[in-house]
């Protein structure tokens, strides 16, 4: 140990920043998609709710704090200290209500309609919000945030300005964007992930790019305090724009540099707000206080084995099919992960959350399963012999030896890393495991230097967000350049049509036949290998904090470092 | 230089009862009079022979991870398992091998760069002086973390002997300092003088008159090195910058900590190559006192009289 | 004196020396800053934002090497230290400035603790040959200080935070508690410093005490102790004045250079207790190709090294006659 950084046994967590995600609305967005709603409400009501309470985050920083909150700077190791805190954006999309269906929730906006074709956007703001200083939020801030990124693209963090073309003010509390065509999935982008900032305070600080905002001006549920850089103190926001929230009045969110610290307090303290991967949990934690200790691990994107596909003998298809019948990907999950990360699908697709997108007859009609025998078979029909070590070789006599990378300070990476190499050994196929530093890793693994690596890629509401990345090859780049997410090198007109197609559509059904083809591509090409499905780390107790959003009530992303659902979960939770 | 008078036939008996002994046997008995010194060169021989004996008594492969997972010590794993399912005494006994290596090699790599420099930089004074010195410095303050991270790349990561580079690179400039510090205060003194008027010629000056003065120093040196090879190793392999496929004490520590063993029911697999690691250390840091009875005849004079002539 | 000229100008000559290589070095690692942003980002910005990006950090990675690093050494004479990578865009003397104050209050007094201690402890030793000082002490504390530190210190808090609660497992002070200038607060302080401060100096006692012991033994057999004793000057005198004093000089310059290493932290005792100090803040730096934060540790351990170089040289020749270089006739 380190999203960019990896320290040891840190960053066990998806490899997208939770704030990028790119959530999708999927259903019936053209038209009348106005909603209108103030948060959801927790699901327990009790007569009296008390307030009051300091509550504490727990989750590894893997950094110390630098105390700057300005919204337009990537988090440290994928962790906000502002977003939803202290500044807010227009809407909250949960994905987690009903998987595939996401529930839309105004926060800045009240509501919001597409114009014809889906060309235009507009925002009508919700009245009555104040920045913490006192001042008004108008239409005007939002216009100006979104120019302001405009004009410096550096600050374009959830990438809003790929799909719009202008933003204006109309009226005194409406918001209208135009936009390219096929911009409906990006609406994410622009609603939900990109926090408002105030025109009379942002105006005036020069150059915002390398703008340090230590005393932030939001709109948020909670007001900065103190920061120093082992610890982060917030106090309640006695305006916000939610009347009588929020509940509790302090959020303390200390700096852990590494893994086992966290898990000792987590383990000790009766009533924080856990983010965190820990292992042997039902002894370790559970066990300490059964009754109100829960845990709960929603899947966020999968951890996949990259194939460089432009090396030989890596490009041909049957190898690589191979590889996936050899993977024992229960194994991976049970001894790699202790379990928390269920084993992945060839079709890329979260299962059982996107089950609604999953074609079951054409995945089961491939047959991907463990059985190291049909891998050798594979090889075998392919042209491969085995040679006297028991490795195969290709026809030239060169031997199937690779090499796979693997950031060094994440043990369960490593471990995942070392259960795969040893079932490819087993069927002959010969990886050696590097583990390097953090940013060697991102070097060879961006520009194409490597055999084989361990990654993931970031997802969505949907399996679109994921795959797009994963496949389109607008987001890779030759060997020797920096690719986006596409680092496999994967490169087709089919894929790239299908992902603009399904861009361009707001019908389902339309929509859930393009994904089929998709799911096609990544079970016929294997471009890359998903093994199992990575997390979002939550740990939390009812001893002493309620309203919690749970399985039985997902309002909304449970773990401390995502937002701006962090927004929402601050303001349902109250003391017992 | 061995100017023995009544010595009596091929035993080497003295007449009068006093024994002479060769160079190592005089070591030999210095280790075994002085207790510490004699518990730390058992601890050392025993590691050595686990080291050496690793394939015949580990009971299991120490890589195979077939087994249950942070099982509690049994009769079938006196240690318990890993957190993947590894047998953690046969790791222990397999991680020797790679603590000892890099502990011996870089240890004494770097104490003869150290002497080399050190002593000749003091000697000669002057240019020689200077350019040494300099380099000493520069190399004092190389940071060992990028330089571990340069050297891991350029070498394509191969673990122990990037390790050995970097603790060798980064460790010889404390020990230079320290020499050249000693030499100097020795450089005035009536014997080399007397070496210089005799007209021996500065190399001999060097190694057979002011070496053997500073042996104290120097196996301080040699030992203490080591030591700081074993325990950097240890912290490098514990920050996961080592050779994560090799076992190792460090590495096992670097597992242990992040499965979070201390906690979780596995305690042995973090206390257990931590224990090696320090008994190790302090085997070669007991060793000291050894060598500080045989290079130095004032310690001799405080054990009871055995009839040993004082030179 | 002449002698301390030299010294003086051997100084500054090493200390260019160390920083061309403090340049040179963080550019030889594979990435760089630029890759490092760029995974931050994870590919959601255009290039042209790459490229502003590039040009806010300072680090323009097209000009040519010869130019940045006479950028470089002008920054460093100015006091410019620039943004930081990592904690973009905090500069990074805020970021340093913020972790000094621990680096040096909890590693410094160790520090300083542990070689008082050791030497007392070592020159005694060496006094009383076989007494109870020597025989006992010596050897445990050599034995503690073979112990690798970061396994000692999360065994102590295995035994005495988590176990037994005497003691916090980590941070400098109580979270969310005030930064100030009171009795509470430096309690607090106090309390959290306590078991680093312990495992820091139990573990490297050893070290200073083993060698003061072998320079005060060698310094015993010297002739002018024994005409010392000889002429019956109190036991305590000799020891101390002129015994303890000769032997403890070799050990003078490596105090000094402990000294100066302090300013690089301790890693693994910030990582393992969670203290925000420089350790981890260069172990972050490095690992995060940060150059610019890198580059200002890199310098501040520099100059604090060679500084205690230099003044330990200086007290060397002010101490002991012997060194002060004449040439053989």
């Amino acid at each position: 140990m380190i999203g960019f950084l990896r320290i040891p046994g840190s960053a066990r967590r998806p490899a997208w920043p939770a704030a990028l995600l790119v959530a999708a609305i999927v259903l019936s967005s053209t038209g009348a998609g106005a909603r209108t709603a103030v948060a959801t409400r927790a699901a327990v009501a009790p007569v009296a709710i008390k307030r009051g309470g300091t509550l504490k985050i727990v989750t590894e920083l893997g950094a110390l704090w630098s105390c700057n909150f300005s919204p337009f700077v990537p988090p440290v190791n994928a962790t906000p200290d502002s977003w939803g805190f202290i500044y807010e954006p227009l809407y909250f999309v949960n994905g987690f209500a009903k998987p595939g269906m996401p529930v839309e929730t105004g926060m800045l906006a009240t509501s919001y309609r597409w114009g014809a074709g889906a060309r235009t956007l507009t925002f009508t703001l919700r009245p009555g919000v104040r920045w913490s200083d006192g001042q008004p939020l108008t239409a005007a801030d939002v216009v100006f945030t979104f120019n302001m990124i405009k004009q410096y693209p550096a600050l374009d963090l959830a990438g809003a300005w790929q799909v719009l073309t202008s933003v204006a003010q109309q009226g005194t509390d409406k918001v209208v964007m135009t936009l390219k065509p096929g911009a409906v999935p990006s609406f994410p982008s622009i609603a939900e992930q990109t926090y408002i900032v105030a025109q009379h305070i942002w105006s005036r600080v020069g150059n915002p790019t390398t703008y340090v905002d230590k005393a932030p001006v939001g709109t948020g549920p909670v007001l900065m305090q103190q920061c120093t850089p082992q610890n982060i103190t917030y106090v309640r926001n006695p305006d916000y724009w939610q009347p009588g929230r929020p509940y509790i009045d302090k959020i303390l969110f200390p700096a852990y540099t590494s893994n086992p610290p966290a898990n000792l307090d987590l383990s000790r303290d009766p009533g924080d707000w856990g983010g965190q991967f820990m292992p042997s949990i039902q002894s370790y934690y559970i066990a300490k206080d059964p009754q109100y200790r829960h845990y709960w691990f929603p899947p966020a994107s999968n951890n996949d084995v990259f194939i460089n596909l432009t090396r030989a003998p890596l490009s041909a298809r049957a190898l690589r099919q191979a590889m996936v019948y050899a993977i024992d990907k229960q194994r991976v999950s049970l001894i790699g992960e202790y379990g928390y990360e269920p084993p992945a699908d060839q079709t890329g697709v979260l299962l059982p959350v996107f089950g609604r997108w999953y074609d079951k007859a054409l995945a089961d009609s491939y047959g991907y399963r463990y059985d190291p025998q049909k891998a050798i078979s594979l090889l075998q029909q392919a042209g491969f012999t085995r040679g006297s070590s028991g490795i195969f070789q290709t026809k030239d006599g060169k031997p199937l030896s690779f090499s796979m990378i693997v950031i060094a300070g994440n043990t369960d990476s490593v471990a995942c890393v070392k259960i795969v190499s040893d079932d490819l050994r087993k069927v002959g196929i010969d990886v050696k495991i590097e583990a390097l530093s953090g940013d060697a890793f991102n070097a060879r693994l961006f520009t194409g230097d490597y055999d084989l690596a361990w990654s993931g890629v970031g997802g969505g509401i949907t399996p679109y967000y994921e795959l797009r990345n994963l496949l389109d090859s607008a987001n890779t780049a030759p060997i020797g350049k920096t690719a986006a997410t596409n680092w496999e090198r994967y490169r087709s007109a089919e894929a790239d049509g299908l992902f603009d197609a399904f861009a361009h559509t707001t019908d389902s059904a339309k929509q859930r036949k393009i994904m089929d083809q998709i799911e096609n591509v990544m079970l016929r090409d294997v471009p890359v290998i998903p093994v199992v499905q990575g997390v979002w780390w939550f740990q939390w107790s009812d001893r002493v904090f309620v309203g919690w959003p749970t399985p039985q009530n997902p309002y909304a992303n449970p773990c401390p470092y995502c937002a701006p659902d962090l927004d929402i979960v601050i303001n349902n939770l109250h003391l017992r | 230089m061995d100017r023995s008078t009544a010595v009596d036939g091929p035993t080497g008996h003295v007449r009068g009862g006093a024994v002479r002994l060769s160079p190592l046997g005089r070591v030999g008995a210095a280790v075994l009079a002085n207790r510490k010194a004699a518990a730390g060169a058992l601890l050392l021989a025993l590691f050595t022979a686990v080291a050496l004996l690793a394939p015949l008594i580990a009971p299991y492969d120490p890589e195979a991870s077939d087994f249950l997972p942070t099982a509690p010590p049994s009769a079938a794993h006196w240690l318990g398992t890993t957190s993947l399912g590894q047998d953690v005494l046969s790791q222990v006994i397999w991680g020797a091998r790679p603590s000892l290596v890099i502990g011996l090699i870089a240890g004494i790599v770097a104490t003869v760069i150290s002497i080399l420099v050190g002593v000749t930089a003091a000697y000669r004074g002057g240019l020689p002086d200077l350019l040494l010195s300099l380099a000493t410095d520069v190399f004092l303050v190389l940071p060992a973390l990028p330089l571990m991270i340069v050297i891991a790349a350029y070498l394509k990561g191969s673990g122990t002997w990037v390790l050995i580079a970097v603790i060798v690179v980064t460790g010889w400039a404390f020990g230079a300092r320290q020499l050249r510090a000693q030499a100097l205060s020795l450089r005035g003194r009536e014997f080399l003088e007397a070496a210089r008027v005799r007209g021996e010629r500065g190399s001999y000056v060097i190694v057979c008159e002011m070496l053997p003065t500073m042996t104290s120093l120097i196996a301080a040196n040699v030992l203490g090195a080591a030591l700081y090879a074993v325990l950097a190793a240890a912290g490098l392999q514990f920050l996961g910058l080592g050779d994560i496929n090799a076992i190792s004490w460090g590495s096992m520590l670097y597992w242990a900590q992040n499965n979070e063993a201390l906690q979780t029911g596995a305690p042995l697999w973090a206390i257990v190559p931590g224990l090696c690691i320090a008994l190790l250390g302090a085997a070669l840091a007991l060793l000291n006192y050894a060598f500080d009875e045989l290079s130095n005849p004032a310690l001799r004079a405080a054990r009871r009289a055995r009839g040993r002539r004082a030179p | 004196m002449a002698v301390i000229a030299r010294r003086l100008v051997f100084f500054v000559i090493t200390l260019w020396a160390a920083l061309t290589i403090n340049f040179f070095l963080p550019r030889l690692m594979p990435g760089g800053p630029v890759l490092a942003m760029m995974s931050r980002f994870r590919g959601h910005v255009t290039p042209q934002a790459m490229r502003s990006l590039e040009l806010a950090f300072g680090v323009d990675i097209h000009e040519n090497l010869l130019a940045q690093y006479i950028q470089y050494l002008g920054d460093i004479a100015q006091g410019r230290f620039g943004l930081s990578v990592s904690f973009f865009p905090v500069p990074v003397a805020q970021i340093l400035m913020q972790a000094l104050p621990w680096t040096l209050g909890l590693i410094g007094v160790t520090t300083i603790i542990s070689f008082a201690l050791g030497t007392l402890i070592g020159m005694v030793a060496a006094w009383r040959r076989g007494g109870l000082a020597d025989s006992v002490l010596p050897p445990v504390l050599v034995v503690v200080s073979a112990f690798p530190y970061f396994w000692f210190g999360l065994i102590c808090i295995y035994l005495f935070s988590a176990g037994l609660g005497w003691f916090p497992s980590g941070f400098a002070y109580d979270l969310g508690s005030p930064v100030a200038l009171s009795w509470s607060f430096a309690g607090q302080v106090l309390r959290h410093a306590a078991l680093p401060a312990f495992t820091i100096t139990i573990t490297s006692i050893g070290g200073w005490l083993l060698t003061m012991r072998n320079n005060m033994i060698a310094t015993l057999s010297e002739d002018y102790v024994r005409m010392a004793r000889a002429k019956g000057l109190s036991p305590l005198r000799i020891m101390v004045l002129y015994a303890g004093r000769n032997a403890v000089l070799p050990n003078i310059t490596g105090f000094a250079l402990s000294l100066g290493f302090v300013l690089s932290g301790a890693l693994l005792t910030e990582i393992v207790f969670t203290y925000p100090g420089l350790g981890y803040l260069l172990y972050q730096a490095v690992v995060g190709e940060d150059y610019p934060l890198m580059q200002a540790i890199f310098l501040l351990i520099t100059v604090a090294v060679l500084a205690a170089v230099l003044l330990a040289d200086v007290a060397n020749v002010l101490l002991d006659p012997r060194t002060r270089g004449h040439q053989y006739r």
